[in-house]
């Protein structure tokens, strides 16, 4: 699925004493089945910028056009329903919640979708066999590993099978065997079609022959792409 | 499309109740407190619903018309001559008179409650006394005979005695012998109670031969109670003619306005509940807030987040009734309904021992449903809509 961002610019409390400019007059064309990694230091505009592909947020001026769909003037509903078809997100930190199981945390994007709950064990089953934690699956978050955590990251943001993830500093709390997991999990989902996003400051990331092409944020502009 | 819908509420149901049992400490001290509240509420209006089926049975047996001299808005007695002039009133079926009226015991701080009776001593059931119920009698053909309910047998403490004596205005005392004591269903009207021979009563008021207090008359045709109340209206000039309808009705209003006085009482205590509930659904801790996030990154709409709050409250809410409800019944069934009794039955030194089984009502159930679930999820899931709108960013 192609991402198209046109002139975009992000304010926070725009015309407040706190007003930040978070994104400065983005030009962004991702095409579908493409890696890129967006890189940038802290406070860089990075998580915004990914807030607006993932749908999450809108742009205060300028145009997000994903699948030729334009979320720029979407109201939130939409953009729920954007967000819960086509995108999956895997968070630093991985955001799963820690007093379900492993195999809850993966099936909550489908309890709102009306999936039935044997439906639901399956598919989710399926995923975490693909991804080796299977034998996991009634552990609760809070009790299992790093790195099956991020395992179960990626089941959760692959459940509706989306056509576009989006992963935020994936790497930032992983050592390199796991970082080199997870890089190898994303190539298998390239091969499968899907169009990825990640922001990480890891080299490991930036360097992998999985990425297409890197950007380099600074200040909310887009400064270089590599 | 309707299945679907469904699949998504049992889904979202189902999620609702696995939060219950993940914060099963901090659900359960709600539950509980809850509960209390309910069962207070509940077993108010299962005592209340009690009493009044109870009432209302021991009604059924009430003369159909009582007639009453009055003057100057007080009652006074009448004499017997009044009988002859009723009798021949075309679909009345019996005329009794009867010596009414309460007797303070100085010595236990009791009143009791004097009735007498023109038949007692002919060993024959007590028609017309509002008591459809005769005790074993033992009739002394000597001493004054007295028929007693169970409350003064024990505030005069007889024991296994049977004579006993009661002083009559001038000081002087009467003795008397029981014949016979009133079993415990119908202890409501006659606990307090004691039932002699017409003359005896007199005698103990020190009212004059013929002088009764009231007149008890049975009518043929239900349908005519009305008319012929009407009639001795007529018939008896400055009389008071009440039928066994409004005795009926003050009988309810009596106990709806104790109930009624008790339910705002504990209105109270549901607004106290309902503002604890508000707090703590608005107050949401990080943890929750953080969880709202995800889910709405993940895809919840901001209405699948509410949709979850508000099965979270019907599986509090429903707890807490069912067990508040199961509590009010055990109460009443295995306890008498003992904390709310005495607000229902009102003060008094012989408090009628009757023994209350509860009814289930849809109106009272629906009456505690009202006052608790639907304040509950008001002030759940109105809040709701204000976390349910935390940005979903706010895990980036």
């Amino acid at each position: 699925m192609k991402i198209e961002l046109k002139a975009v610019e992000k304010y926070y409390n725009r015309g407040g004493s706190n007003q930040v400019h978070a994104l400065r007059g983005i030009d962004l064309t991702i095409d579908a089945n493409e890696t890129i990694c967006i890189h940038g230091p802290s406070g860089s505009g990075k998580s915004t910028l990914l807030s607006i592909l993932g749908g999450i947020i809108g742009p205060t001026i300028g145009s997000a056009v994903v699948g030729g769909k334009k979320l720029a003037r979407l109201p939130d509903r939409f953009l729920t329903l954007y967000r819960r078809e086509h995108i999956g997100f895997i968070f630093q930190r991985f955001q799963l919640i820690p007093e379900l199981s492993v195999l809850e945390n993966v099936t909550l994007p489908l309890l709102p979708l009306g999936v039935r709950p044997a439906q639901q064990k399956k598919r989710a089953m399926e995923l975490l066999e693909k991804l080796e934690i299977d034998h996991r699956s009634d552990f609760p978050a809070a009790e299992i590993s790093g790195g099956e955590l991020q395992r179960a990251a990626v089941a959760r943001a692959l459940i509706n099978d989306p056509s576009i993830i989006i992963a935020d500093e994936p790497t930032a709390h992983l050592d390199t065997r796991l970082s080199e997991d997870f890089l190898s999990i994303m190539s298998d989902l390239k091969k499968l079609g899907k169009t990825i996003v990640i922001a990480s400051h890891d080299p490991l990331v930036s360097e992998s022959p999985v990425v297409d092409r890197c950007l380099y944020l600074r200040d909310g502009a887009l400064a270089a792409a590599f | 499309m309707a299945l679907r819908y469904i699949d998504r509420q049992l889904n979202i149901a189902d999620y609702a109740l696995s939060g219950f049992k993940r914060r099963v400490a901090r659900n359960v001290v709600v539950v509980f407190i809850f509960a209390l509240v309910i069962f207070m509420v509940a077993s108010f209006s299962l005592t209340t619903t009690s009493l009044k089926q109870a009432a209302g049975r021991l009604l059924e047996t009430v003369p159909d018309i009582t007639v009453q001299k009055m003057s100057a808005g007080r009652q006074v007695s009448l004499t017997e001559d009044a009988v002859d002039k009723l009798e021949n009133i075309f679909g009345i079926r019996s005329v009794r008179p009867r010596v009414w009226g309460y007797y303070f015991d100085e010595n236990n701080g009791a009143n009791y409650t004097v009735i007498g009776h023109p038949k007692l001593s002919e060993k024959s059931p007590l028609p017309g006394l509002g008591i459809d119920y005769l005790p074993e009698m033992q009739l002394d053909t000597v001493a004054e005979n007295a028929v007693i309910g169970r409350g003064v047998r024990q505030s005069l403490e007889l024991g296994s005695r049977r004579t006993f004596s009661l002083f009559r205005p001038d000081l002087t005392l009467k003795s008397f012998i029981t014949a016979g004591a009133f079993g415990a269903d119908t202890s409501m009207v006659t606990d307090d109670l004691i039932i002699m021979d017409l003359q005896a009563a007199r005698d103990l008021f020190g009212l004059a031969p013929a002088e009764i207090t009231d007149l008890l008359v049975d009518v043929a045709n239900p349908l005519e109670i009305d008319n012929i109340a009407d009639k001795i209206g007529e018939r008896l000039q400055g009389v008071r003619v009440v039928t066994r309808e409004r005795i009926a009705k003050t009988y309810r209003v009596a106990f709806g306005w104790r109930s009624g006085f008790g339910l705002a009482c504990l209105f109270g205590a549901m607004a106290a509940f309902a503002i604890f509930a508000w707090d703590k659904a608005t107050g949401l801790t990080p943890a929750q807030q953080r969880e709202v996030a995800i889910l709405k990154v993940v895809g919840w709409q901001t209405e699948d987040v509410i949709t979850l709050r508000f099965w979270e409250s019907i599986i509090i809410s429903a707890s807490a009734l069912g067990l508040g409800y199961l509590g009010a019944w055990m109460h009443l069934l295995f306890f008498d309904g003992v904390l709310f009794r005495p607000v229902l039955l009102g003060w008094s030194v012989l408090k009628p021992p009757v023994s209350l089984i509860p009814v289930f009502s849809i109106g009272d159930l629906l009456i505690i449903f009202s006052l608790s679930v639907l304040p509950y999820l008001a002030a759940t899931v109105i809040p709701a809509w204000h976390s349910a709108a935390i940005r979903p960013d706010s895990v980036i």
